[in-house]
């Protein structure tokens, strides 16, 4: 009994001080698996928070310089899938509330590879094998993150094309 | 195996007909917007997907920067470098079996190339010259 105690005490001190997931949720959405996904990997939602999410759903007939435009329908069934499942209301993964939490108050993320836990997380990364044209830039995570699309970014997964794992 | 070849029967002339029907439609509306409309060529239609401009992006593309020169492989995206299966209904048979797709392709692909959308004529052409390939 007494060791039961101390176990529920212990478990409730590791939830406390860290994230019950890791990791961010998946993308599970076929409509948005299939329309978001088409250009580059879906995205999972929980890599930004809605504020972000609904400034770049506004603009995409010119998104990043490409035409992402979607029909009435779609548009409303994504952005609603997206604005449900942001970063901010999934702060129990790991990396939803790093991310979300590395924003100054206010700002609103124009990418995922643009946040400050983001840049600070590859900022030790050489120039050349960002660029590569395997990679092309940081907004290819499934590029260097083997399992991307698991929503799992942890760096024993990372396999850079041309370089090979990732060690400290 | 005889059900199965029925199906398989029924499954490409539906598909043939999706972008058959397509082209009809243009065909329709060419007429209306000009009365000496004269039918889709094909060779037009290489110029329009082989052609390069400069694009949305400020770079200088073609539709061949993401669709490869041959249509019954895959290509890579000349922005994101990811993977596009084969153009060509022959070898890849999601292609051309759905308006709302075909429609929603051509608009965004003649922008990121054009810079505006695609008239009738050109549609028509660049479809034509696609599927015969
Ligand atoms: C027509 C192609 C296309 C489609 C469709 C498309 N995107 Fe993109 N997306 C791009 C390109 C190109 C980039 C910029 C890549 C770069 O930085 O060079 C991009 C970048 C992004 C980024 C930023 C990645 C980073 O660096 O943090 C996000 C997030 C994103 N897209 C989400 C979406 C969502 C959500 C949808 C669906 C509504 C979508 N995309 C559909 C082409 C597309
Ligand atoms: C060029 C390859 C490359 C690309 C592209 C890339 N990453 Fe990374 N990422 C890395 C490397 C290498 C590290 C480890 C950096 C370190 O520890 O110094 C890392 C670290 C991370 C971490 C922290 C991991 C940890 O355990 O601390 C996260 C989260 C992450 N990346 C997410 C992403 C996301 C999301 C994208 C796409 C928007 C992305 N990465 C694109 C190479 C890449
Ligand atoms: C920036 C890259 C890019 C360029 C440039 C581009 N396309 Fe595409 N295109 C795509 C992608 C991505 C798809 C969707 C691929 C998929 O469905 O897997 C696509 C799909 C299509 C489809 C398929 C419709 C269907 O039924 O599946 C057609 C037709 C098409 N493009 C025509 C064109 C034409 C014509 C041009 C030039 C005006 C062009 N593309 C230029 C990226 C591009």
């Amino acid at each position: 009994m007494k060791s039961l105690i101390l176990l529920a005490a212990l478990a409730s001190v590791v939830l406390a001080s860290s994230y019950d997931k890791k990791g961010v949720a998946a993308a599970t959405d076929k409509l948005y698996v299939k329309e978001c996904g088409a250009c580059h990997f879906a995205y999972q939602p929980g890599l930004l928070p809605s504020n972000a999410w609904q400034k770049m759903m506004s603009n995409l007939e010119n998104h990043f310089g490409s035409d992402a435009s979607l029909a009435k329908e779609d548009f409303d069934s994504i952005s609603k899938y997206l604005n449900k499942n942001s970063a901010e209301k999934f702060m129990n993964y790991k990396r939803s509330a790093r991310i979300v939490n590395s924003l100054r108050v206010g700002e609103v993320a124009d990418s995922i590879s643009k946040t400050p836990y983001m840049i600070e997380k590859h900022k030790d990364i050489r120039e050349d094998f960002i660029i590569q044209e395997e990679v092309k830039g940081i907004f290819n995570c499934t590029a260097c993150h083997t399992t991307a699309q698991k929503g799992i970014y942890s760096e024993k997964d990372i396999l850079i094309p041309n370089f090979g794992r990732w060690e400290d | 195996m005889k059900l199965i070849f029925a199906l398989f029967l029924f499954l490409t002339i539906s598909s043939a007909s999706v972008v058959d029907e397509y082209l009809n439609t243009l065909t329709k509306e060419a007429k209306i917007e000009n009365p000496s409309f004269s039918g889709f060529d094909l060779k037009r239609g290489e110029e329009i997907f082989t052609s390069k401009h400069i694009g949305k992006k400020g770079k200088e593309v073609s539709c061949v920067s993401c669709h490869g020169e041959d249509f019954s492989k895959t290509s890579k995206n000349f922005f994101t470098a990811k993977e596009i299966e084969p153009l060509s209904p022959k070898a890849n048979p999601k292609r051309f079996s759905e308006v709302k797709t075909i429609e929603k392709w051509l608009r965004r692909n003649f922008n990121d190339v054009y810079n505006r959308e695609g008239t009738t004529q050109e549609k028509g052409d660049v479809v034509t010259y696609i599927i015969n390939k």
